[in-house]
C-alpha cells in the first residue's frame, strides 16, 4: 500500500519534471519502488496508477515517441497541471471555508478543492442550505467553463448544447445555452440528463456577451417547451387564494371577488405542468379560459372519475 | 533529517481507508505546496488545515524522503525537516511547488457553496466571499458561468430572528399532505434552505415533537411573549423528514408508472421499484396524507395505473368527482 503510494508520489513528480514523453519501458526503468518485471503485469499496473491518477484530475497526456516506431509515451504537461495562482487573501479562504460548511454539497468534493487552495482557515459554521449535485453536473460546470459543446440525452432524445451556464433554481440545477439542433436558448434539468454527457473539443464558442444564466431558465415552468403560448385564467378559491397569489405575484390578479376567491392570469406553454399545478390546488382552484385548455382538465378529471368503475 | 540512504518500507499508509490510495496522494499533492510556500509551519496547523489527524499527517511527512526522482539519490529526494519545536520545511520538491488544478467537481462544488451563501437574502455582497468566489470563477474560467438562486420568503426575516433570539411564536401554516390550513404554537430552533425552499425547525406544541415546517407555506407568525424552553437536543425536525418519512401505519399504494412517469420514482421517495418492460416502473409509495395521492393520481392520470389496493383508486375517483363538481356548478357564462 505504502509501496504504491510512494510510486505514485514519484510517478507523478517524473512526469511533471521530464521535457520530453517517457516510454512504459524507459519509466519502468528508473521508477522506484519498481513495476513488476512480467511485461503485462507491468502494464496492468502502470495502467492502474494512471487511472488513479486520472479520478484525482491528473492530466497524464499520452504522446507519440518519435523515432520509437511510434510508441506510446507519458508526461504531465505543467501548464495543465499547476493550479493558477489566485492571490487569495486569508480573509477570503476563510470565507470559502465558511461557504463550504454552511452550504455543503452533498457528494461534492469541496473539502479536496478547499485544501489546493489552503485549507480549512478559520472556523466552519452550522449548515444554513443544502444543495444536491447531479452525477452530470462537474461535467456541465466544466463544459460551461471551457466552453465546450455538450452532447447528453435527455427524456429520450440526444441534445448538443452550447452551454452557457449552470442555475440552480427551484431546488434543481439546469444547465443553460444554445440548443444546437433547435438553434433556441434552452434550459436542461441536469438530473434529468441520462448517463454521462459528452464534451465536445474546448473553446468551440463564445457566449453572447452580457449571458446571465439565471434569466434562461423562466421563472415559471408552465413556460417551458415548444408550443405556442395561450393565457390561462383561473379561479383560485379564498381557502388558497392568498397561498396563489404569494405564488405568482399579484401582477398575476385580474379580479377579486367579495368572497376573498380570486381570478388570475397565467402564461402556459407546457400544458402539462399547467395541469399539475392546478391540480395541486385540487377543488381549491379551476380553469375558466380558454374554453379549450378548460375543457381539456375537465376531459382529464372525467377519465379518472370513471376509472374506479371502468376497470371492474 | 531524514534521508534514508538504502530505501525501505516502513509500512507507511496502513489506514487501508482508500485502497486506491488516491486520497492520501490527492492531500500529498496538496499539502507538499503548502508548506513550500509557508516554510516553518507546524504539524499542528497542518493537520487543522488539512482536516487530518496530527499522526496521519506524519505519515504523510515520513513518506515524503523517500520519494523524488531517479535515481532517487540524495541530491533528487524530497528533504523533509521537522524542527523540535515542530516547524516544517520542505525542500528539492520544486516540481510540486504548485497544487494540481481543481476538477470540475470541486470547482463545481466550491463556486456552488459560495454562490449559494451569496445569494442568502442579507448576506454581504462586496466582502470577502464575493472577492474570493470572483478569484476563483476567473481562475477556472467560469466567471459568471453559475448561478443559484435562493428566494426570499414572505416571513423569513421575522422567523430566522425568532429563531436566533428564542421567541416562542405561533404560526398559520397550511398543511400541504392534508390540504389543510392548522395553526399551532411552535418553539423555533433553526432556519434553513433545503431542496428550493426555506425551512424553519422547530419544536411543535400540536404534534409535541420536532416538525420542519416550509416558510413559504407559513401564513402568519404571531409572537407568544413565551421564550422558548430549551429542549436537550433537539434539532427541529429530522433532515430526512425534508424529504417525507413513512410510517408504518400510512397507507402503502402500488402503481404501475408509464416511462414518461417513471420520473415520479426519482423524486418522491418509494419502498420498492422493479423495471417491467418496455421502460415502465413498478413502486410502491407510503401516503403520509390523502391529499398528497389525490394530487399526484390526478396529475398522472394514465401515467400512472394503481395495482393496489382498489381503496387508492377509488381516492382517485373520488377526487377527481369533488373537482369537477367545481366545475359543473360554475358553468362559464
Amino acid at each position: 500500500m505504502s509501496e504504491r503510494l510512494e510510486r505514485l508520489v514519484n510517478l507523478t513528480a517524473t512526469l511533471l519534471d521530464t521535457r520530453r514523453p517517457l516510454s512504459l519501458d524507459e519509466l519502468a526503468e528508473r521508477l522506484e519502488p519498481s513495476y513488476p518485471e512480467d511485461k503485462s503485469a507491468r502494464r496492468r499496473a502502470f495502467e492502474r496508477d494512471k487511472e488513479t491518477m486520472r479520478e484525482l484530475g491528473i492530466p497524464v497526456s499520452v504522446e507519440t515517441i518519435d523515432g520509437l516506431g511510434g510508441e506510446a509515451g507519458y508526461r504531465i504537461h505543467p501548464d495543465a497541471y499547476y493550479l493558477p495562482e489566485l492571490g487569495l487573501s486569508v480573509d477570503e479562504l476563510a470565507a470559502l471555508h465558511v461557504a463550504i460548511t454552511a452550504v455543503p454539497l452533498e457528494g461534492a468534493d469541496a473539502r479536496a478543492g478547499l485544501r489546493k487552495l489552503g485549507g480549512a482557515q478559520g472556523a466552519g459554521v452550522p449548515q444554513l442550505a443544502h444543495l444536491e449535485v447531479a452525477p452530470a453536473l462537474p461535467d456541465c460546470f466544466d463544459a460551461v467553463a471551457r466552453r465546450r459543446v455538450l452532447d447528453f440525452e435527455y427524456r429520450g432524445d440526444i441534445r448538443r448544447l452550447e452551454p452557457y451556464g449552470v442555475v440552480h433554481k427551484f431546488g434543481h440545477w439546469y444547465v443553460v445555452g444554445r440548443d444546437l439542433d433547435r438553434d433556441a436558448p434552452r434550459a436542461f434539468r441536469v438530473d434529468r440528463i441520462d448517463g454521462a454527457p459528452v464534451s465536445g473539443a474546448p473553446s468551440a464558442f463564445e457566449p453572447p456577451p452580457d449571458t446571465d444564466p439565471a434569466r434562461y431558465v423562466r421563472d415559471d415552468p408552465l413556460s417551458y417547451g415548444e408550443e405556442a403560448p395561450v393565457t390561462a385564467t383561473v379561479l383560485v378559491l379564498a381557502t388558497r387564494a392568498a397561498l396563489v397569489v404569494d405564488q405568482l405575484g399579484s401582477d398575476a390578479v385580474v379580479e377579486r371577488r367579495d368572497d376573498g376567491s380570486v381570478i388570475v392570469s397565467l402564461e402556459v406553454v407546457n400544458r402539462e405542468a399547467f395541469r399539475t399545478w392546478l391540480l395541486e390546488l385540487l377543488e381549491h382552484a379551476q380553469v375558466l379560459t380558454p374554453v379549450e385548455l378548460r375543457d381539456e382538465v375537465i376531459e382529464w378529471l372525467v377519465r379518472q372519475s370513471a376509472s374506479a368503475s371502468g376497470s371492474a | 533529517m531524514a534521508r534514508p540512504a538504502v530505501r525501505v518500507g516502513l509500512g507507511l499508509g496502513m489506514s487501508g481507508r482508500n485502497a486506491s490510495g488516491g486520497a492520501r496522494l490527492q492531500r500529498v499533492l496538496a499539502l507538499v505546496p503548502w508548506i513550500l510556500e509557508h516554510p516553518g509551519v507546524s504539524v499542528a496547523e497542518l493537520a487543522e488545515r488539512f482536516e487530518v489527524d496530527a499522526t496521519e499527517l506524519e505519515r504523510d511527512l515520513e513518506l515524503l524522503p523517500m520519494c523524488g526522482l531517479p535515481p532517487y539519490t540524495a541530491d533528487r529526494l524530497i528533504d523533509v525537516y521537522v524542527g523540535d519545536d515542530g516547524a516544517v520545511s520542505i525542500r528539492l520538491a520544486e516540481y510540486f511547488e504548485r497544487p494540481l488544478r481543481l476538477t470540475p467537481a470541486e470547482g463545481v462544488a466550491l463556486v456552488a457553496a459560495g454562490r449559494a451563501l451569496l445569494a442568502v437574502p442579507g448576506s454581504d455582497r462586496s466582502g470577502p466571499l464575493a472577492t474570493a468566489l470572483a478569484k476563483l470563477e476567473e481562475a477556472v474560467g467560469a466567471t459568471g458561468g453559475l448561478a443559484v438562486q435562493v428566494d426570499a420568503a414572505d416571513h423569513l426575516d421575522r422567523l430566522r430572528e425568532a429563531a436566533a433570539r428564542g421567541d416562542q411564536i405561533e404560526i398559520d401554516y397550511y398543511s400541504s399532505a392534508r390540504d389543510e390550513m392548522t395553526t399551532r404554537v411552535v418553539d423555533p430552533i433553526r432556519v434553513f434552505h433545503a431542496l428550493g425552499a426555506w425551512y424553519l425547525g422547530a419544536w411543535c406544541h400540536r404534534a409535541q415533537d420536532g416538525r420542519l415546517f416550509r416558510i413559504d407555506r407559513v401564513r402568519a407568525v404571531r409572537p407568544t411573549g413565551e421564550r422558548v424552553e430549551v429542549r436537550e437536543g433537539a434539532s427541529g425536525g429530522d433532515d430526512a423528514d425534508l424529504v417525507y418519512r413513512p410510517a408504518p401505519d400510512d397507507l402503502r399504494v402500488r402503481l404501475r408508472l408509464a416511462p414518461e412517469a417513471a420520473w415520479v420514482a426519482e423524486s418522491i421517495p418509494v419502498e420498492e421499484r422493479t423495471e417491467r418492460a418496455r421502460g415502465r416502473v413498478d413502486v410502491v409509495i407510503a401516503v403520509s396524507g390523502r391529499a398528497f395521492l389525490e394530487r399526484l393520481l390526478l396529475s398522472l392520470g394514465p401515467a400512472a395505473e394503481v395495482l393496489g389496493p382498489p381503496e387508492a383508486e377509488a381516492i382517485r375517483a373520488e377526487a377527481a368527482r369533488r373537482v369537477l363538481a367545481h366545475y359543473a356548478e360554475a358553468r362559464r357564462p
